[in-house]
Parts: structure tokens; sequence; C-alpha cells
């Protein structure tokens, strides 16, 4: 069956995916749900929890309120609470509870817009899908909504989308910034790590975007529909224990599992090897090779790996292997791995 | 926002549980995940949420039918080795509109128990705010399912939408895990404590207790190895309930079983403690000798108190006490309790007006106010109780209180002043 997990746990969802692109940029974010989505994005999907104080909050509905469709009360919650905390913006985040009573999500943003006086984002997430789904709406709407005016160009300025914790496992942006900056880049922000909304506001400024993970590649695309900024893909933060690992082998067939962009880099880096990228999310055609895959369920993945010497993916994922005899070089992704110790 | 939300004791208990402050009803506001608290938030993070609790069942397996934000941080149990008895069916967005998936859940049953290296002695389903809203009637499912594998299947609900109506969660997930007991031949000299999934700590005083009463066999859910020990539970000839939210279990046990049950509470107050027991003894028809440990556990409060003076204590929610009567108990030991960070409701509303009585100015806090965001420490304190209260002042000497192994009667008291006593010892 193909939607049975019998050996792993459920990758991050897109509700948490969502959540760590608005968690640095100082809106309120109301995660749409109970109380159960909130505990798994704050206790396991959003390592800054514990760092960096965020605006982040579940809705606290019952069952009442979502079989009644009481969105009034949620907005007169959200009134309260912009009374109490400053923020620039409002941010719903959607969950299985607002998906199964068919939410107006556009109704519930004009509702919240007007009875706060503060633009509100608004996220049709489920939680069935992956977390790079919920950054690629978030990424796309934050954009939208406050990337709107045209700045002068400046020469040397570089704009990086994708850099949250479930892509790259990071909680701050230095290493990315000196990465980047060893490159020769003069400044360079990663929007929604430690940069906030008035960083994403002058995006305009920069002079090329880099997109660390697929799921920014939508925003890219509509600041150079905009104001013609150029993008790239790449990913500048490979771990360098991994790159070692892999730069070191010789031959043979190996196979790369992690979000599109990772793993690509990680290719790049290698000279002597068949190399074949893998994901679990989201693959965009244009960066893609022959022989790339986009995995879908275990059992695929397990028959998948048989054909390879060496596989280089978050360990938690050789769980779903449990025959395969090769190489096995861990290369964390906190989107399959996220809090928890192997 | 520049300062979390308090209020006194004794203004809250002027106030009565029907005048609650918007700030303290979690109906009334979002709700913080405070890092000091996430367990709450999340049921399958810490300790026994719905999830960990329905494997309570010696050599069960789970099947968790939900999207996978559900399950997502279930991997956090894998570390307590619950890796092998974990399973899911991951739902998709049509699946949750339509409930196609009910028909597929017997199918997985069946593909699961093939993943097994040994026969499950059963499989528990475990389904979330999606079957809440749909309504879904998971007793005629796991019939289905038992019909197709054979293997006996109960549900678990981990509604988290009722988490404040008259049966949450974690009274239905208790229900569920001795819902597979079966009727069978009761012996007098037995007896179960319900309350909780883990079980007391060896050295309770109630097994001396109940032993001196001619009870030779306590059955606890927490110390069955195998199936079969569970199975004996049944042949109690009654339950002890020792937590409100065992009570529904009880009661099913009644009905079904013919077990009857008598409540009893975890209290830190020693005349209280002592009171409990002469009623149960009543109950059961015994004298309770309790004299030795109530003497000790007062030469105990005695010498804490010579050694550490007045202390003023801070007292959290997360931990194996109710905040409220804790608190209580320090200030009746002596101590002061300026400042608990805790959920009011009715049950324990009762020592909040007790408590206003004794120690008016102490501020009571709620973990799941937004508010809490900026809360800062504003008043002297010696100690802290509480993982969470451990969290807002990591500099303080402190004790997390919350061991699996659960404190009870007399020998909690003796625990926690034995922890508390090493925590300032060894921070002094």
């Amino acid at each position: 069956m193909s939607r049975l997990l019998t050996h792993l746990s459920p990758l991050a969802p897109d509700d948490s995916g969502a959540c760590g692109v608005f968690y640095e940029l100082g809106g309120i974010t109301v995660i749409c749900d109970a109380g159960g989505c909130a505990g798994n994005v704050c206790g396991f999907d959003e390592p800054r929890w514990h760092e960096k104080r965020s605006a982040l909050f579940s809705a606290g509905l019952r069952d009442m309120d979502a079989i009644l469709g009481r969105d009034i009360l949620l907005v007169e919650k959200l009134a309260k609470i912009t009374e109490q905390i400053p923020a620039e913006f409002t941010a719903i985040v959607g969950t299985p509870v607002p998906a199964v009573i068919a939410t107006d999500y556009q109704a519930l943003r004009r509702m919240a817009e007007k009875k706060t006086g503060l633009p509100c984002i608004t996220v049709e997430t489920d939680g069935t899908r992956g977390y790079d789904f919920g950054e690629m709406l978030a990424y796309s709407r934050l954009f939208r909504t406050f990337a709107a005016e045209q700045l002068p160009v400046q020469s040397g300025r570089l704009g990086v989308i994708g850099a949250t914790p479930l892509n790259t496992g990071l909680t701050r942006a230095d290493g990315i910034i000196s990465a980047l900056q060893s490159e020769g880049w003069e400044s360079v922000v990663c929007f929604g790590m430690d940069s906030g909304l008035d960083a994403l506001r002058r995006a305009s400024e920069c002079a090329h975007l880099l997109v660390i993970s697929p799921s920014g590649l939508k925003a890219a695309e509509y600041l150079h529909e905009t104001f013609g900024t150029p993008n790239s893909a790449g990913y500048p933060v490979l771990p360098e224990d991994v790159t070692a690992a892999a730069q070191a082998l010789s031959g043979g067939r190996v196979l790369i599992v992690h979000q599109q962009f990772a793993a690509n880099a990680l290719r790049d880096r290698m000279t002597d090897c068949a190399v074949n990228c893998g994901t679990w999310f989201m693959q965009d055609e244009r960066y893609t090779q022959p022989g790339d895959i986009r995995l879908r369920d275990e059992a695929e993945f397990g028959a998948l790996v048989q054909q390879y010497d060496v596989v280089i993916a978050d360990r938690m994922l050789r769980r779903a292997a449990p025959q395969f005899e090769g190489v096995w070089i861990d290369f964390p992704h906190y989107a399959v791995s996220g809090s928890a110790q192997w | 926002m520049d300062k979390a939300y308090s209020i006194t004791a004794a203004e809250l208990a002027a106030r009565g549980f029907s005048g609650l402050p918007d700030e303290l009803s979690s109906a009334k506001h979002m709700i913080y995940s405070s890092p000091a608290t996430l367990d709450y938030n999340s049921p399958g993070a810490k300790g026994f949420g719905v999830k960990r609790a329905g494997l309570a069942i010696p050599g069960s397996v789970m099947l968790l039918v939900a999207p996978g934000c559900c399950g997502r941080n279930t991997a956090l149990l894998n570390e307590l080795g619950y890796s092998e008895r974990f399973f899911y069916l991951m739902l998709d967005d049509t699946d949750i509109v339509t409930g196609r998936y009910l028909k597929k859940i017997p199918q997985a049953c069946a593909e699961l128990l093939g993943e097994c290296e040994t026969p499950p002695s059963a499989v528990v389903i475990c389904i979330t705010c999606v079957d809440a809203l749909l309504g879904t009637d998971m007793e005629r499912v796991c019939r289905s399912c038992e019909d197709r594998t054979g293997v006996p299947t109960v549900p678990a609900y981990m509604y988290a939408l009722t988490r404040e109506k008259r049966l949450p969660p974690m009274a239905l997930v208790r229900r569920s895990v001795y819902s597979l007991l079966k009727p069978q031949k009761r012996i007098p000299a037995a007896c179960n404590l319900l309350g909780f999934f883990s079980a007391l700590e060896d050295g309770c005083e109630i097994y001396d207790l109940l032993r001196s009463a001619g009870i030779r066999t306590v059955g606890e859910i927490g110390r069955c190895q195998t199936f079969a020990d569970y199975q004996a539970l049944s042949k109690a000839n009654f339950n002890l309930v020792l937590n409100a939210e065992s009570r529904y279990a009880a009661q099913d046990m009644q009905e079904r079983l013919g077990i009857p049950y008598i409540e009893l509470t975890r209290l830190y107050r020693p005349e209280k403690i002592r009171n409990q027991y002469r009623l149960l003894g009543q109950a059961i028809g015994a004298a309770l000798d309790d004299a030795a440990y109530y003497d000790a556990v007062q030469a105990k409060i005695t010498q804490f108190r010579e050694q550490f003076g007045a202390l003023r204590i801070a007292v959290g929610e997360c931990l194996n006490a109710d905040s409220f009567e804790l608190a209580l108990a320090l200030t009746e030991f002596g101590c002061t309790v300026p400042e608990i960070y805790g959920t009011v409701g009715e049950r324990n509303f009762v020592f909040i007006k007790k408590l206003a009585e004794v120690s008016p100015e102490t501020r009571i806090y709620s973990n799941l106010s937004p508010t809490m965001l900026a809360y800062e420490r504003g008043c002297a304190l010696d100690a802290v109780i509480g993982n969470d209260a451990v969290y807002y002042h990591k500099d303080l000497p402190g004790i997390g209180f919350q061991e699996e192994a659960q404190p009870f009667g007399y020998r909690g008291v003796m625990l926690l002043l034995d922890k508390l006593g090493a925590a300032m010892t060894e921070r002094a």
C-alpha cells in the first residue's frame, strides 16, 4: 500500500514549512489548529523555537468552533493578540481542520485585515503535503505582498531564498553569508533568517537571487518578472564531512537523497562516480539530470537503493532500506529526521 | 505587551471560577506553545500522550491514520524504544474530505502485521481531528480489521479538538487500553491501581498498606510485561483510581467486568494523605496503619525546614502533581510560593481558594497565554519545581519532578523533599 509507512516516520509537512518561512519576519503567525499541529511545529520542526522568540501561536480551535465555522471567533482572538504584541502583519497557516470544513481563506483574510488593520497572509496548507509546498506558498505570498517597490539595485548585494532550518538544518545565517561573501558578494541577505520584513520589502535592491531550495523558485520568478532580478540555483552550505566523504568515492553508482538543490550541489562536487539525485520533495525539471528520481513511497525507495553501491542520505531513511548492503553516508536533512536522535 | 499576565490567588478566588479572566481561559485566546510546556501541545512528544499511552497494552502496535503532520513528531518516541511499534497510514487531501481511506484501514492492518517479527497482541488504531470532524465510527472499522486479521483491534482517539470536553482524549485512551480485558473469575485478594501508564515508585507505602489489609496482588498496567499479565488485571476485586482521568475507564470496567472502584487523589499535604488512607481503609473494611509513614514524613518536613529555611519556591505545571495543591502543601511546610505557572480548572479551583487564605499574594500565570512571550521573573525566588519552572529560571536550583515512576502518598512527599534538598545542596 503506497501510503503505508512501516519503517519511516512522516516527513516534515506543509504547515511546518510555511511557519518556518514566517518565523523571523516580525508577524503574528497563527496555526489554524486545535493545538497538536502547533506542538509538532514548535516541538519538532522548528529548532529556532528554543533560540529565537517568535509570535507563533495555535488558534486553539475546539470541535464546535470547527463544526459551526466560527471564523469570527478566530478573528477576534487574532485582533486581541495584535493589541498585545506589536506586529507588521498576521499570517494564518492551514491544517487538516480547516481543510475538512473547507474554510474560505480569502474571506478569513479579508475579515482579519478589516479587524486588525494589518496585512494578513493566508496559506492553505492542510498537513498532507511536504514542507516545501508550504514554504513555496509562504515565500510567494510574502514577496507579492511586501516586495512591491522598485528600489535602486545595489551591485554587490545577493538575496538568498530558501534559507530555513528544514532546508539547511541551520538556525543562523552566518554560515551561508560567509560562504557567499567568500565568493565575492559584498552584502548577502537570507530572507527570513537573521533578517526581518524590511529586508524582504527591499528585495528589489538585490543584484542577484540565489535560490537554495525549489521552494523558493516561485518567489524568485515573481521578483524576476516584477523587477528583472536574475536568479540561479545553488546550495552553498554543504556539510564538510559529507562533501569530503563523497569526494573520496571513486567509481560505482551513487544515489544522493536530499532536497533537490542540496543534492545537485553535492553531485557537482563529485567527479569519479555515476551519480543520481533523488528527493522526497519538489523536483523541478529544469534542474534534473537523466536518472534523477522523485521518491514517492517506502517500498519504492527500498527497491531503488539496491541498484546503488553508495547512498548519501539522511540516516533515518536507512530504516526503509533493510536489504541494502552498500555504503551509507549520512547526509542529514532536517525535514526528514527533524529533532529526533537516531 | 511588556509583561506576562498574572493574577494573585486572592483576586482569583474572589472572582470565582465563573469569573476566570480571559487570559487564564485557553478557549478565549490564542495558545502559546511555550518552550517550557511543549508536552502540553504536543501529545506525542513527551511523557504519555495518546500515542504512547495507546501502546501501554503489552505487545501491541499502533497504526496512526492521519495526515503526515499529525505523526511528524512521533519519531521522538523512537528514542524510547518504540520504533518497531508505530505504523502510519498517511492521508492525502482527497482522503480527508471524502473519508475514502476508511476502507483501506483493514488492508493496512493486514500489511503491517506482515512487517512484525512477532505477532502483536493488539493493533491500536489512532485517529485524529480529521475523524473527529468526519464523525468516523472507528469501533466499526476496528471490528472490520479484527475480522480481517484475527488480531484484537481498538481505537485511540487523539482528538485535540475535544481536549476540554467531559471526556478528553486522555480519558478516552485510558478506557481504550483497558478495553481488551475480558470478564473472568475475580480474586478477593487482588486489586488494580489505575491512573498512570507507568507504575508507582517502588517505595510507595500504598503497597505495604494494601498488603496489611490482605491484598496480595496489586496490578498496574505499567508493570505488565506480557499480554497475559495484562489480561490478569481483570481478576481484580476492585480498582483504585489514582487519577481522575481514569474514572471513565474504571466506570467501563465496572460495567463490563463487574469490578468496582474507589477514587483517591495524589496529594502532598500529609494530613490530607492520612485522611485519604483512613477513608480507604473504611471502604475496604480494614484499618490501614500509616502512623510510621506519617511520622517519618513530618520529621522530614521539619528537617527540610531546619536545613533550608523558609524557601521561596515557584511551582510549574509540568510535574507529577497538581500545581495548586502542591503550592498549598509547600506553604503548609513553611515555604512561600510567589509564583505558579498552571492551568486553572474547575477541579483544582478548590485549592486556589485555600491558597488565597494562606498565601493571597501568590501570583498565578498561565503557560498558554500569549503574554508569556514577555515573561520575566518579577520576584525573589530560591528554588523552582516543575520542568516549565526550571525552563523559566535556569539560574535557580530546581527539579523537574516529572519522572516516569509515579510519586504517590507520603512517599511522594519524601521524594519531593529529597530531590529538592539535593538540588539546593548541589547548587550551594
